[in-house]
């Protein structure tokens, strides 16, 4: 029917979505290493009912055509890698990204994951873990009876046995990076997928190469800015109403037409 | 039949579009770097025999509202929005050169700066390639520079500059696709004061009561219309009824 009900129906569906990434930002406010997302649109095609610049006679022609816009539409909801702020927690094995990189992860599947979420824990072999119990990849095992674990800025895990005077390195973290992080597919469960819009991940020492340092004893908060979010959400419940309003006087006027005519 | 059915008809057609226009608006009120539409309407006087009363009305996009939209802080060094006129020069799908206010940057997988459209973002020497950076910065001007991967910060390197340019707002229009282009598909001449804000982007500069006033308007004049088509109705009816075989 009319494409006036249409750019409006479109309006509806990129507030929708909009809100539904907002609801994602708040509902990961207290998720550690959560990268918040953003809705990006864009104006859909234009049709030329009426050309600009044809000619109105031999010697003159129009100054302004017809081109009606058709709506909107949500191209991409991309994540937004700005650092979180640091919770210190004092557990030895929770580790902070400070810059860029993630750390690698074997997912069920065999395949890697990419995280930001250093909130490590150790599963009954000693590995080192995620909090779903993923594998950290270069895999590290600290040996049992450890009385103390540390981690340094580079990434070297050090374990001091019992009985023993200096600590022993068992393993160092590795980070990977992207050329394109917001291209990363988000997977759920703190995870992100390498995708061909990210790239390749290129791994390295933390500290080296551009990539960020660890932390040890902190954990990154959620970078989701809640006073920000709220006014997004402001904005797209005002938004989405104006564009009801639309649909709805549009249905007026056609209402109008088919009583009175 | 009486001709000013037609001409009521026309005015409410043309209305109707007038209000497609609106909704679109509306609808791209989130949009980035969008510019509201603007249309107005045409007389088309028709020249003829008897009384010259059959003036039509033309619905026409006379351009969009040039205004600068309010200014969001994102903190992403890739979001740069233009400070007052001009605009960014990306590569259109043909591979020619168009316009855009919507400065949510980004480099993808093979280091080619971005719009969030995919657009590839031209420099003074055609599209911006980045090398694998630590950090990056976009300055006033466009400069783009960065800190390359295993550097120090102090070894900054500009690469290269966003090329800004600022026609006149004669000589652009609006293609199908939203980016903006010349009118002779020339592309426009660098202009150094064009200035760029990073951190930053550029909201939709569509004013929402104003719309909202807009839709109000059409939606009546749209219905006033209708009635006009009503009344001509009724008049044919009673002029059949007098004439009618009683």
């Amino acid at each position: 029917m009319n494409t006036a009900l249409w750019a409006a129906k479109t309006g509806l569906d990129a507030q929708q979505t909009q809100m539904a990434v907002v609801a994602n930002n708040l509902a990961n406010v207290n998720t550690t290493g959560f990268k918040k997302g953003r809705a990006v649109f864009e104006d859909l095609m234009y049709q030329n009912l009426r050309q600009v610049g044809a000619s109105t006679s031999q010697t003159t022609e129009a100054p302004s055509g017809l081109s009606l816009g058709t709506g909107v539409r949500v191209i991409a909801t991309e994540k937004v890698y700005t650092q979180g702020s640091f919770n210190q927690t004092g557990n030895s094995l929770d580790v902070a990204i400070a810059g860029r990189g993630f750390l690698q992860v074997t997912m069920p599947d065999g395949s890697i994951g990419y995280t930001r979420d250093g909130s490590l824990q150790l599963n009954s072999q000693g590995q080192l873990v995620t909090a779903s119990g993923y594998a950290i990849q270069p895999s590290i095992t600290i040996p049992p009876g450890a009385q103390s674990i540390s981690i340094g800025n580079d990434g070297t895990v050090s374990a001091t046995l019992a009985g023993a005077s200096s600590p022993t390195t068992v393993g160092t973290l590795q980070l990977a990076d992207f050329v394109n992080p917001a291209g990363l597919q988000p997977h759920g469960e703190n995870l992100l997928v390498a995708s061909a819009a990210s790239g390749t991940a290129q791994t390295g020492t933390p500290g080296l190469s551009g990539l960020g340092t660890l932390q040890q004893g902190s954990i990154e908060s959620s970078n989701v800015n809640v006073v920000e979010e709220m006014v997004n959400m402001i904005e797209t419940q005002r938004a989405y109403e104006m564009n009801t309003k639309a649909i709805s006087t549009t249905d007026q006027m056609l209402q109008f037409v088919s009583q009175n005519l | 039949m009486d001709r000013s059915l037609y001409v009521a008809m026309s005015g409410a057609k043309e209305t109707l579009l007038a209000q497609t226009s609106n909704n679109h608006n509306l609808a791209n009120v989130s949009t980035n770097g969008f510019k509201a539409d603007l249309s107005a309407f045409q007389s088309r006087a028709v020249q003829g025999p008897g009384y010259a009363s059959r003036v039509y009305s033309t619905d026409a996009t006379v351009g969009w509202d040039n205004t600068t939209g309010a200014l969001a802080q994102t903190g992403q060094e890739l979001d740069v929005a233009v400070q007052g006129d001009g605009w960014i020069a990306v590569q259109a799908r043909n591979g020619g050169e168009a316009y855009t206010r919507a400065g949510n940057l980004h480099v993808d997988v093979n280091g080619l700066l971005q719009t969030a459209t995919g657009h590839p973002v031209l420099g003074d020497n055609g599209p911006i390639s980045v090398p694998p950076y630590s950090a990056i910065n976009v300055g006033r001007d466009g400069t783009i520079s960065i800190v390359p991967v295993g550097q120090q910060a102090s070894t900054m390197a500009a690469i290269t500059r966003i090329k800004l340019v600022n026609p006149p707002t004669s000589n652009l229009h609006r293609g199908d696709d939203g980016l903006f282009r010349t009118n002779n598909g020339a592309p426009a001449e660098s202009d150094a004061t064009v200035s760029l804000a990073s951190g930053v982007l550029e909201s939709s500069n569509v004013n929402v009561a104003d719309a909202m006033v807009q839709m109000i308007e059409l939606a009546r004049r749209f219905d006033l219309q209708v009635k006009a088509m009503k009344n001509t109705d009724e008049n044919a009816q009673v002029t059949a009824k007098l004439l009618g075989l009683s």
